[in-house]
């Protein structure tokens, strides 16, 4: 490969002038890319088609007034500028579906967290029947949102239900023939459960693989000066898994924020939709109501909620030397 | 000595519960879709079915409209996950092998779009997919799903393809491969279980995906698994035995699945993989 220039340079000011590149480098710098960008291409145009421009569509569409009849035409309504946003924070089911949000979905990241942490510990200790114990543990993790809804709503039945059953039975009589859907705590309740379920597994199984790095020598070293079980656990232990904890903590923040299975199965018959949480109310304003813009209003401030959690995601991520 | 092991014996009660919280459920699923009318509807709930109903399988699959269901969901899966396997796994190996400009930014993008929720996405596909006339099709929810499988896939391939070395490509190319070629011939074969991964990942997230196929998939006859099982529970009179038993059906692949995958479920973690 020739690294000569075929180009009319004068040889003293050949370092300030500029130069165009000769061809063969050209050629070269075009070769080095045309595999890449031919192989980045497919996942690019998915990426900036499917995922770029429609977020950039949902936020313009936030500040206008589409509704259902805008969709027959230009597929945009009039432009209202910050009118949704002002109506997002001021109408009471919206403001409430926000709160809930951020307060369902604050229950669950730490539910799931404390009893996954507390199985991770039980799951360490290797118990005879360590496969089974695990492979159970795994089980809820496979079921998909809709089915585990469809479960649990079955199993908090009022008139039928396992759970109504088991609870009159052990001596709460309140609970014959409760309905646990038909006002917001007790549906939290029981959609929480559902949803710590889930979650659980995929956190107490992260967190052991976490554990099993933890060296043995080090927890030998803090019992022989004469630290308790707690006291290891909080300043061995801890301390060793912090970078995991840190990324499942974002991670399940960011996915107990978009919740919207559980919700739409299982609080259907809330009253007022009291149990909405944004992502399902963002949809109900669309796609029941019609209002496509004001259900990308609140599509947009979960997504800006979400965006930061995001960042704080890939910091970690990025410390980590996983990137 | 002694103490010891009562110590670690107190540990199996709290391990037993941990297991019966996580299997229990699936038991009455099991049994509710085996139950007769009478049993499933009884204030005390009966343990196991006098005579189970194993038709109730066979009665779900062929006349409920689950069956269609059933096929639907199968080729929707399928088709996302041939089509994020082959975008996701060249991206993948270009990020990871080739010099590209900007390849750290690309890949947190990469890792941006997986956390994004599919509500800001879903206002502009739907309308984009109405005037494309594509609401309803295979095609559309398809593409639809490409939009959070293909980030996934890319992260999950490029966390197998950093575990092959690199040396082997260059002997590859010694011998007169080309870049390509070494890609199809030496790497590919080698990240066999990158793809079986990816590839599963990528069927799961097509399978389980419920708020765009509640939208886009109106017609009785497209739609997936989740939503006529969701329509079931919305109705009047809820067919326990009829839900439960689509449930199981529903889940089951996702199980046996995730049974093959075991190994490698940790891998897929850091994408934001196959929760939910």
């Amino acid at each position: 490969v020739s690294t000569a220039t075929p180009t009319a340079d004068t040889g003293g000011r050949r370092a300030f002038a500029f130069r165009p590149p000769s061809w063969p480098a050209v050629q070269r710098a075009v070769n080095r890319l045309t595999l890449p960008v031919l192989m980045l291409l497919p996942a690019a145009v998915v990426i900036v088609g499917l995922v770029g421009w429609p977020i950039v569509r949902t936020l313009w569409l936030s500040f206008t007034n589409t509704q259902l009849l805008d969709l027959v035409g230009s597929g945009t309504g009039p432009w209202v500028g910050l009118h949704n946003y002002s109506h997002v924070f001021s109408d009471p089911y919206l403001r409430a579906s926000l709160t809930n949000t951020v307060l369902f979905g604050s229950a669950c990241v730490i539910g799931t967290m404390v009893f996954g942490m507390a199985v991770a510990l039980l799951l360490n200790q290797r118990l005879a029947g360590a496969r089974f114990w695990s492979l159970s543990v795994l089980l809820p993790w496979a079921v998909p949102g809709v089915a585990a809804s469809a479960i649990w709503l079955w199993l908090f039945d009022p008139s039928y239900g396992f759970v109504n059953w088991f609870l009159s039975h052990i001596g709460l009589h309140h609970f014959r023939n409760y309905g646990w859907f038909i006002s917001k705590p007790s549906a939290y309740i029981a959609i929480f459960i559902t949803v710590v379920w889930q979650s659980f597994p995929f956190i107490a199984l992260s967190l052991l693989a976490g554990l099993q790095t933890v060296p043995d020598e080090l927890l030998q070293a803090a019992k022989v000066d004469g630290a308790t079980a707690i006291q290891r656990f909080r300043l061995v232990t801890l301390p060793l898994l912090r970078p995991v904890i840190a990324v499942l903590v974002v991670f399940s923040t960011i996915w107990d924020f978009r919740i919207f299975d559980q919700i739409w199965v299982m609080g259907y018959s809330v009253p007022v939709n009291a149990a909405d949480t944004a992502a399902v109310s963002a949809y109900r304003e669309s796609f029941s109501f019609g209002f496509y813009g004001l259900g990308a209003a609140v599509a947009v401030v979960l997504f800006l909620v979400l965006f930061a959690l995001s960042l704080v995601y890939v910091r970690v991520i990025a410390r980590e030397g996983e990137l | 000595v002694s103490a010891r092991r009562a110590k670690r014996l107190a540990l199996y009660p709290p391990m037993m519960l941990v297991a019966l919280f996580a299997l229990f459920p699936v038991y009455w699923v099991l049994i509710t879709a085996l139950k007769s009318r009478a049993e499933i509807f009884s204030a005390t709930p009966v343990l196991w079915p006098s005579h189970p109903n194993w038709h109730i399988f066979s009665y779900v699959l062929g006349s409920a409209g689950i069956g269609q269901a059933l096929v639907n969901s199968l080729i929707v899966a399928s088709a996302t996950m041939v089509l994020c396997l082959a975008f996701g796994s060249m991206a993948a190996y270009a990020l990871t092998r080739l010099h590209v400009p900007g390849r750290r930014v690309l890949l947190m993008l990469v890792l941006f779009v997986q956390m994004f929720p599919v509500t800001v996405l879903i206002i502009p596909l739907f309308i984009l997919e109405r005037q494309a006339h594509l609401l309803g099709t295979y095609a559309g929810l398809v593409l639809a799903y490409l939009a959070f499988t293909t980030p996934l896939a890319i992260w999950v391939m490029r966390s197998f393809l950093q575990g092959i070395p690199e040396e082997l490509e260059h002997a590859a190319r010694l011998d007169g491969a080309t870049r390509f070629g070494a890609f199809v011939r030496v790497t590919l074969p080698l990240a066999a279980p990158g793809l079986a991964t990816t590839a599963v990942l990528c069927f799961i997230e097509g399978w389980k995906e419920f708020m765009l196929a509640l939208t886009f998939m109106t017609q009785q006859n497209r739609m997936t698994l989740p939503v006529v099982i969701q329509a079931f529970i919305g109705r009047e009179d809820v067919d326990w035995a009829s839900v439960m038993a689509a449930s199981l059906i529903y889940t089951l692949p996702v199980v046996l699945l995730f049974m093959v995958l075991r190994r490698h479920l940790m891998t897929a973690r850091i994408a934001g993989a196959v929760k939910g």
